[in-house]
Parts: structure tokens; sequence; C-alpha cells
């Protein structure tokens, strides 16, 4: 076998564990350690504007929600219609703490890492809870399940006084070790550690695809006849998908309400669950690279969208509301087209890009 | 104690429009078994059609009316057409997925016309004093409005009992392959069953524009409720869908009526029937006439 894998013209593995590894080749493991140092280092060498950060920091908190998604939509094969609901229950958590103990008290200033992970795990209950009717469903039934989910959650927080109606509940700033983390840093700030969260759950969500567990996951999603034979537990796995899917959807849903020191129900809605999904789709389900592609093209569409409806808006005088109507169109459209002409997303993409090259200049 | 029949009068309106609805998700799903979870937008685009040709147009409504049935029957059929027709055997959770962007794409298409956000409603054609009945009060519009529902739930009733579509349909839901040996084209199959709940869609739509208004928040939701419908009356069974509206419509007028307002609850019958659909996965998944499928992983 070629050491290089990127000459290699075929699969030449002589054993499981050589498949298994997280980075097949030392060349893997150094571009992506220079990947993630120059995530670190790049705001420090240029000089961002807030609203940048901000449109970078919404990006990478979507990239967590749909690696949650991925895992029970792509990887487990299970449709969730409800996926705004569960980082709405991240960032209600955090609002709740909120109510109780006021904006400012010490566990949400200086404790924000514990009660970042506390909503992951709040999140994760949640999922599993609504994952609960899989012991004895097949995934059609689920995808309701999820969606009545939603209609549930959007019910209590609008008719609570507790979650203020929906109302935005606001979240005070941060503190770290350098003291109070202050309005002109504080984008660059949560770009770090949303930054450090993604690094991890990127590596936890690839570990778990080498370990039983996860191979278990896709094992249901392809037959769940043959994994029950082979015996594995279906709907317990199917569970345990929801669960882990609300883990990362509860990460995602704390980060969210650091980052607009708010939570409101307006982020939580139908709607976002739709694009949550349209960006699971539109970066390749059932892959993990794809889950970064697509929170990326979906917020450059909408930026896009945004841009032209109101170009449009100032030369038509009628189109008032232009935007409302782009935005649903668009993201329908994507989805659609995507899996009419392109089902397994931009993930694949970037498979035929590097098959090309491998081959060239033969080709098939 | 009129109260109370009260409540049970507009819950038989409600839940008999809900059985409407929920008939063409039933009849989508039955041959094809796809959830089409863009139904909800397709009732609206029936009611906001009725409403053009009603007002806009001039026709008489009860012209209208039919006229709006055929043009949804034909744009239902056309989006089975373009979207639908080419996913054929592709894994269902990918045709599932086509329908929540559709979803979006009609939300869109909607919210580019002025029925996004405005509210119409339809100029009166009936006499506007309720009938009262020993307290109970029921609505010209609301009685005409069901009884079209129920004559409507009768006719397709009798189309897949005696009619030879009807009966093509029924063997398509039952056995694909089968159904394929002995000569019926299962795509035109697919097509008719989309446009028959375009047909159903359109008529609940154009009820509910005359007994509510025309809000796309409104018409829309009655699309979601839908869910909760066929999951209690089992998602197969068109009987299922037309008990499981009555019921739900029951339940929803009862919640609102004695449960808002104490305990400081509001809106508890938009909730109530997600929270039964809930329960009813848990304990009753094939819900009341859905059939048993015995395969269980």
């Amino acid at each position: 076998m070629s050491t290089n894998r990127w000459l290699a013209t075929g699969n030449y593995f002589t054993s499981y564990r050589e498949e298994q590894r997280i980075f097949f080749t030392s060349l893997d493991r150094s571009a992506m350690c220079l990947l993630i140092v120059l995530m670190f280092a790049w705001p420090l060498l240029f000089e961002v504007s807030n609203k940048y950060m901000l449109v970078i920091d919404n990006i990478l908190v979507a990239v967590i929600a749909v690696i949650g998604l991925n895992l029970v939509t792509g990887f487990a094969g299970l449709i969730s219609i409800g996926h705004a609901a569960f980082v709405g229950i991240g960032a209600y958590t955090i609002a709740s703490f909120a109510t109780v103990l006021g904006d400012r008290h010490i566990l949400i200033t200086h404790g924000w890492p514990m009660l970042i992970v506390l909503s992951g795990f709040v999140g994760a209950l949640f999922g599993a809870l609504v994952g609960l009717p899989a012991l004895r469903l097949k995934h059609l039934y689920l995808a309701i399940a999820t969606l009545s989910f939603q209609m549930i959650f959007e019910w209590v927080v609008n008719f609570m006084d507790f979650f203020n109606q929906g109302q935005t509940i606001p979240i005070g700033r941060v503190f770290w070790l350098a003291g109070k983390v202050g309005r002109s840093d504080h984008y660059l700030f949560w770009y770090y550690v949303i930054l450090v969260i993604i690094v991890l759950v990127g590596f936890g969500t690839r570990n778990l695809m080498r370990t039983r567990y996860g191979r278990c996951l896709v094992a249901v999603r392809d037959n769940d006849r043959a994994a029950d034979a082979m015996g594995m537990h279906p709907g317990f796995t199917k569970v345990y998908a929801f669960g882990l899917a609300g883990f990362c959807a509860g990460l995602a849903g704390a980060l969210h309400a650091y980052l607009y020191r708010g939570v409101g129900i307006d982020s939580f809605t139908l709607h976002h669950s739709i694009n949550y999904l349209a960006m699971a789709i539109v970066g390749g389900l059932g892959t993990l690279h794809g889950s970064f592609w697509g929170p990326l093209a979906i917020k450059i569409l909408d930026l896009q969208v945004e841009r032209l409806s109101e170009w449009a808006g100032s030369h038509l005088t009628a189109a008032t509301n232009l935007t409302t109507a782009l935005r649903p169109l668009s993201f329908g459209l994507v989805i659609v087209l995507f899996l009419m002409f392109e089902p397994r997303g931009i993930a694949n993409w970037w498979r035929i890009a590097r098959s090309y090259v491998k081959l060239w200049p033969f080709r098939y | 104690m009129s109260y109370f029949f009260q409540l049970v009068v507009s819950g038989i309106v409600v839940g008999s429009i809900y059985a409407l609805s929920a008939l063409g998700f039933v009849l989508i799903y039955k041959s094809s078994r796809v959830l089409n979870i863009a139904h909800g937008q397709i009732i609206a685009a029936g009611a906001f059609i009725t409403y053009a040709f009603t007002v806009w147009v001039g026709i008489p409504i009860y012209i209208s009316f039919p006229i709006s049935m055929v043009v949804t029957f034909f744009l239902a059929m056309s989006v089975e057409r373009i979207f639908l027709r080419r996913l054929i055997g592709e894994p269902i959770i990918s045709v599932i997925m086509v329908t929540i962007g559709l979803m979006s794409i009609l939300d869109g298409l909607i919210y580019l016309t002025p029925f996004g956000t405005e509210n119409f409603s339809f100029p009166p054609f009936l006499p506007t004093e309720p009938i009262s009945l020993g307290g109970v009060s029921i609505s010209w519009t609301q009685l005409v409005g069901v009884s079209i529902t129920f004559l409507l739930i009768a006719c397709f009733s009798w189309f897949f009992k005696k009619s030879t579509l009807g009966i093509s349909m029924r063997a398509v839901s039952d056995d694909q392959l089968a159904s394929m040996s002995i000569g019926i084209s299962v795509p035109r199959v697919f097509g008719l069953a989309w446009a028959m709940a375009g047909l159903s869609a359109a008529a609940a739509g154009g009820i509910i524009g005359n007994i509510t208004g025309l809000n796309f928040d409104t018409l829309h939701a009655f699309g979601i409720v839908v869910f909760p419908v066929v999951i209690l009356g089992g998602l197969d069974s068109i009987l299922g869908a037309v008990v499981a509206g009555i019921i739900m419509g029951l339940i929803q007028q009862f919640a609102s009526g004695y449960l808002d307002g104490n305990w400081g609850l509001n809106g508890t019958g938009q909730v109530l029937p997600y929270i039964i659909l809930l329960i009813i996965l848990l304990f009753k998944p094939h819900g009341l006439f859905g059939i048993h499928e015995i395969e269980r992983v």
C-alpha cells in the first residue's frame, strides 16, 4: 500500500484497526492541526468588526446544532422536525437560571462553563423523552413526535409567565480570568469559546463513529431488522440518538443565549427547525464535515437573500415584506433541489473533486 | 347546561373541518406512504384561490367554490408530477424531507401574495343571524360548512368503495407490486391521490375561510393539527380520520371552554392535541382504527 492515501487508487486497508484511525496519514493529522491553529489565530492577525464576528459566531453555533441533527437524521436516519425546540431547551435552561437568580448572579457570570454543559444534559434529557416512542415505532411516527414537541415547546414558552411569555429574557455579561468581558471583545471571546466546544464536539463525534455505539446508529439506519438480529436494540439506539442530538442542541442553545445576551422565542420556532434541516441536507447527511459546509452555505444564502430583498425593496414600492417571502422560498428550493439532484450534499462535491484529482488524467 | 351544548356544537363544527383536512392527508399516506408535511399550505392555497375567484373575479361563491376545488386538484397533481414523481423508489425519508421543503416553498409563495400578511373575509352570502335552538346557536355558515363536509366525506367513501379508480387506489395501497401486475399504473395512482388530497384540502380551506375568515396563520395551524387527528385515528384509515377529527374538535372546544382562564392556563385548545399525540404514540401508536403492522423494530 502506498503510504500516501492521496495517491492510492483504491481501498488498501489490511485491518479494521487501520480503517478506524481518526487520521489516516500524518499529513492528514498535521493538516488538521494547522487548520485548528489557523482558526484560533486568524482573529488576532486581522481586525474584524463586531458585525462580521457575530455572523461567524452564528455560523459556528449552527454548526454545533447541525452536528447534533446530523447524528439523529444523518447517521441514525430519523427525521427531526423539532430541532430548534431542543436548541431552545438549552437556551431556556440558562434563561430560567437568570429568571430565578437574577441575570447578574455569580453562577451565570462566573459559572458559565458549568451551565453550558448542564444545558447540554437538559437538552439530552428532553431529546431522549421525545425519542421514547421509538421503543415501539418506526421513523415516520418519530417525525410527527418531534413536530408536536416543537408545538408544545412554543406553547409552553408563549403562555408561561415564568418564561416572560416569549419576550426576551436578559442574561448578564460573563467574567473570565482577565475580568469582565466587555462590549468590544464580547463576540471575539465567544468565538473562542464556541471554537473550543466545536473542536471537542467534532472530535467526540468522530470518535463516536469509531466505536460500537456509533456504528450501531448507522446499522440501525441501514437495516433495523439485521441490527436487531446482530444483538443491538434498535429502540434504545434511537432513543440514545435523540439524546445525543439533544445534547448538541442544548450546547448550541446555551451558547446562543450567552452570545446574544438574551433569550426569546423568536429564535426557536418551527421555521428555524426547517432551517437546521436545510443545513444538514445541504451539507450532506451522514457526514461530519457536511455539518460544517451546511450552516456556512445556508447562512451565506440567508445574507444574500436579505441583501437582494433590500435591493428589491428600494426599487419596488409594494414589496415591503419581501424578506419574509424570499427566505422560506429560497430555503425550500434549496432543500428540494438538493434532495432531487444532489441528495448527498456539498460533502459529496468534496468527494468528487478528490477522486477527480486522484485519477487525473484518467476518468470514469 | 346550554354552555355545554354550545361547546358540543362548535366542537362538531371544528371537528368536521379537521376530518375533511385529515382526509386529504390520509389519502396521500394510504396510497404512497408519504407524510405530506405541506398539507396545511395546500389548504391555505385552496382557501385563497376560492377568495380570489369570489371577490377579485366576482364569481358567485357556489360556482367559485367548485372551481377552486378543480384548480387545486390540478395544482396538487402538478406538485406531485414535478417534485415527487422522480423520487419514487428513493428512501421514504428523503421523500418526506422533500415535502418539508415544499412546505417552505409554498410558505414563500403565499407570502409573496397579499394573503401572507393581511386578513380577508368572505362577503356574507347566507343570512347572518344565527339559528337558535334551546339556547344553543349555530350560524348558517357553520351549518352549511358542516353539511358540505359530510357530503364530501360521503362522496369520498363511495368513491373508494365502489368506483374502479377508487378500488385501484386501494389496491395500490395494499400491495404495489401486485397491483402493477394486474395493470394498474402506480405513478398515476400516486398523482391521483395527491390530486384528490388537493381537492379535499381546497374544500376544507374554503369552508374554514368562510367560518373564521382568511388568515394564513390560522389556515396553516389547521394543517398542523391534522397530525394529532391522523395519529389518533390511525394513519391509514379514512373512518379513523373522520371520527378522530370530531373527537379532536370536541376536546379542543372543551379545553378552551373549561380550562382557559382557570389555574392561569391559556390557549390550552392549541396545545392539548399535541400532548394527546405524544401520549397516543407512547401507548397506542396505531391509533383507533389504524392497521397494526406486526413488524416492530
